[in-house]
């Protein structure tokens, strides 16, 4: 997930921003990371570059 | 209420469709039809362009064509491993696993929203349509293909049975329901007697 991208995430439950928590990164790629809603507390994936961003009660 | 409008039922019947899911949907949905409802919008090569269910990657194929800012979004992993094999992970398409009926995206973030073959596995197409529009910039348009409502036979009974299938009235109700203007059908058949895809484009109001 580009970095740039958290101009237009947002948490899917109650659109607050989130903010970005990085684990592992490939220049302006974040492979491993956690997205954290500012308001809610939810805590959101980054798998492999991949933002899980299924609201919890849909997660695997 | 068909058997697919439980998410969970979805994403498990999704796992095994996505095994033959390019080798079974040309025959309702194929390339022609699909480049005939691009060319429906008009999309600029930086728009940033949305494609909700993007699945095995079909339509993000298409979209790839006019613009270079193309971002999909699917529940589905199964069915998203299929795109980043065409696509790589994090090369040409920005991708993202999220419900189409709690979009994690701002408001106004895009300026296309397109969605193909995806509509009919939500539980709540007017929440999901409302999201659309929230999403979409004021005043640009989303196009959304969806099967249509079959007339008689055994594609009515197996709309009845699996999905939620919809006639042009029916489209008009949820996308007006949403918000939408300038409401525009068009039906699309790959050939007499296969079924009918309905694709609908509508606007955003503007703010």
């Amino acid at each position: 997930m580009k970095e740039s991208l958290m101009d237009i995430i947002c948490c899917p439950m109650d659109k607050h921003d989130l903010d970005l928590e990085i684990d592992s990164q490939d220049d302006e790629e974040v492979l491993e990371g956690t997205l954290v809603c500012s308001e809610c507390g939810e805590r959101y994936p980054i798998e492999d570059g991949i933002p899980n961003l299924l609201p919890p009660d849909m997660r695997d | 209420m068909g058997v697919l409008e439980n998410k969970a039922r979805a994403r498990l019947f999704y796992k095994y469709l996505s095994k033959v899911y390019d080798q079974v949907n040309p025959f309702i949905w194929n390339e022609e039809m699909r480049d005939e409802a691009l060319e429906l919008l008009d999309i600029q090569q930086d728009d940033r362009v949305l494609d909700i269910g993007c699945g095995t990657g079909f339509g993000t194929e298409g979209l790839l064509q006019y613009s270079d800012d193309v971002h999909g979004l699917d529940q589905s992993i199964h069915q998203m491993e299929k795109a980043w094999e065409k696509f790589g992970k994090n090369d040409q398409v920005r991708f993202y696993r999220g419900d189409a009926e709690r979009l994690p995206f701002r408001d106004d973030s895009f300026d296309v929203v397109w969605s193909s073959g995806s509509i009919e596995y939500w539980p709540n197409p007017v929440d999901a349509l409302e999201e659309i529009r929230r999403v979409v910039k004021p005043g640009n348009k989303v196009l959304i293909v969806g099967p249509d409502y079959p007339k008689s036979g055994l594609f009515q009974k197996m709309a009845d049975a699996i999905m939620l299938f919809y006639d042009e009235e029916e489209a008009d109700r949820m996308f007006e329901a949403a918000g939408f203007v300038d409401i525009e059908h068009h039906i699309q058949q790959r050939q007499p007697g296969s079924p009918r895809a309905i694709t609908t484009v509508a606007r955003a109001p503007e703010e």
